[in-house]
């Protein structure tokens, strides 16, 4: 602290702050596209009762839900190095940016296998005996009426951990990463106006959450327009 | 850089020392959150003038920044905004003399809050409108009504979104760390730099974090069983 507030640095760290805001975004996307990736990899043993393999995904989900984010990111910043020393890779060099995709992909993974299981289950049997009556193939039954039935159930769920993502991100800086949040850290060590710049962050996460909210409110929309007809004929 | 296993056991028995403090943490925003909840609640659903639009914006605001935010906007602008009000009334009280952890509790319970707020509304809504009304028909007060009929419906439906909420501030006092505080993160911390052991400490912090975890599911899921005794759906 020690200096006296200045709303109008606020408008001045803005534009700063925002360049930043790729490296954010950046994490938040790759991190997503891994996370759904590794949960569709999660979920397929639970789905299909695969033994052993179902046992270590419960676990591996567990453990994810079980600890903060910024646990797991500590985990992996130590662990990974350590991990790959016994056979004899040296990772400490690398950038911590990869650090970061690397627990916040496996943290998302752990999230999306449990929305995609509860999706999936969440579509009535039945419809998968219709289809495979009228001779679909299992692929095309998956792909031509489970999945696009199942989206609509998860869909609300994929868009509040990409929002909670998004905001978990803010902890990346602990270690290291040079994110918005990075450099809102720099700025306040560099001119002592920790509010004004705080005040800014918040601002900026504040206004991409209601744009990723707007965004995903249209997708709800369009995933759903099949069921509001259903509704106005029964 | 090995793995120093026994290590991992030292570094556990010193972090546990750490758990009260976190639960503290965790559990006094959600009680003060409850409360804050609870009115934002009576607000939105009786359209209180003035108050409304206050209420929807900081619902969300809170659910649209990172907790780390909260509190970090708390921790520097209270202080300020308390020196301004404290200096015009020439009273000279330092604020730097209030301990870290008020300023994390405060801002946690305005996060809870508006969490809260969110959950309380959507247990709300869960109840069937018909069980208001008849409330109102065999002569209750709205009061009555509310406090006997609405809100131990709207608890029980509830619980999983209070287990996810409850769960979700113990993780959340984590960051506290990051304002100097020794709670469980924050002494993982202090035991990994000081033993230049930082996997092995953190490793410990993970297990606690899991562990109590999944305590309080097992407990929430307790609870449930025990509350849908009586509110059994579906048609057997």
């Amino acid at each position: 602290m020690g200096k006296v507030f200045d709303p109008s640095l606020i408008l001045e760290f803005i534009p700063t702050l925002l360049k930043y805001l790729g490296v954010t975004l950046e994490i938040l996307a790759v991190s997503i596209l891994f996370g759904v990736l590794i949960g569709i990899g999660a979920a397929i043993p639970k789905l299909f009762n695969i033994p052993v393999l179902k046992q270590l995904v419960t676990i591996y989900i567990s453990f994810i839900r079980g600890t903060p984010i910024i646990i797991q990111l500590f985990l992996v910043y130590y662990g990974l190095p350590a991990l790959l020393a016994l056979i004899h890779i040296d990772i400490t060099r690398m950038d911590a940016f990869f650090f970061v995709i690397i627990t916040y992909s496996i943290s998302n993974g752990a999230i999306f296998a449990e929305i995609f299981r509860g999706a999936i289950n969440a579509v009535e049997f039945g419809q998968t005996e219709a289809a495979y009556s009228i001779g679909m193939t299992p692929f095309h039954n998956f792909t031509r009426i489970v999945f696009p039935q199942a989206i609509r159930v998860a869909f609300p769920n994929i868009a509040n951990t990409v929002i909670g993502s998004l905001k978990d991100t803010s902890l990346a800086f602990t270690i290291g990463i040079m994110d918005m949040m990075g450099r809102g850290e720099t700025l306040i060590a560099s001119s002592a106006h920790a509010l004004e710049v705080y005040i800014a962050l918040s601002v900026i996460y504040y206004v991409v959450v209601l744009i990723l909210e707007k965004g995903f409110r249209l997708f709800e929309k369009y995933t759903n327009r099949y069921q509001g007809t259903e509704a106005s004929v029964a | 850089m090995g793995i120093d296993i026994p290590f991992i056991w030292v570094a556990f028995k010193e972090i546990a020392k750490a758990i009260p403090l976190t639960l503290m943490l965790a559990i006094v925003p959600i009680i003060f959150g409850f409360f804050i909840g609870l009115a934002v609640t009576l607000i939105r659903e009786y359209r209180v003038k003035g108050l409304y639009s206050i209420a929807n914006g900081y619902v969300s605001f809170f659910r649209g920044t990172p907790a780390i935010m909260h509190i970090m906007l708390i921790y520097f602008g209270i202080p300020l905004l308390l020196d301004r009000i404290f200096a015009s009334l020439n009273i000279s009280f330092q604020t730097s003399s209030i301990p870290i952890i008020v300023f994390v509790l405060f801002a946690l319970s305005l996060t809870a809050g508006a969490y809260l707020a969110e959950i309380i509304r959507s247990g709300i809504s869960s109840v069937a409108k018909g069980q208001m009304e008849a409330a109102h028909s065999i002569g209750m007060s709205t009061y009555q009504a509310m406090t006997r009929i609405l809100f131990p419906q709207a608890l029980a439906a509830s619980i999983p979104n209070l287990t996810n909420i409850s769960v979700g501030f113990l993780h959340l006092t984590s960051i506290a760390f990051l304002v100097s505080q020794k709670e469980l993160t924050g002494t993982a911390n202090i035991v990994a730099s000081s033993n230049l052991k930082f996997l092995e400490a953190f490793i410990a912090a993970g297990i606690i974090y899991w562990g109590l975890s999944i305590i309080i599911e097992g407990i929430s899921h307790l609870i449930e069983k025990r509350v849908r005794e009586y509110s059994k759906g579906g048609v057997a």
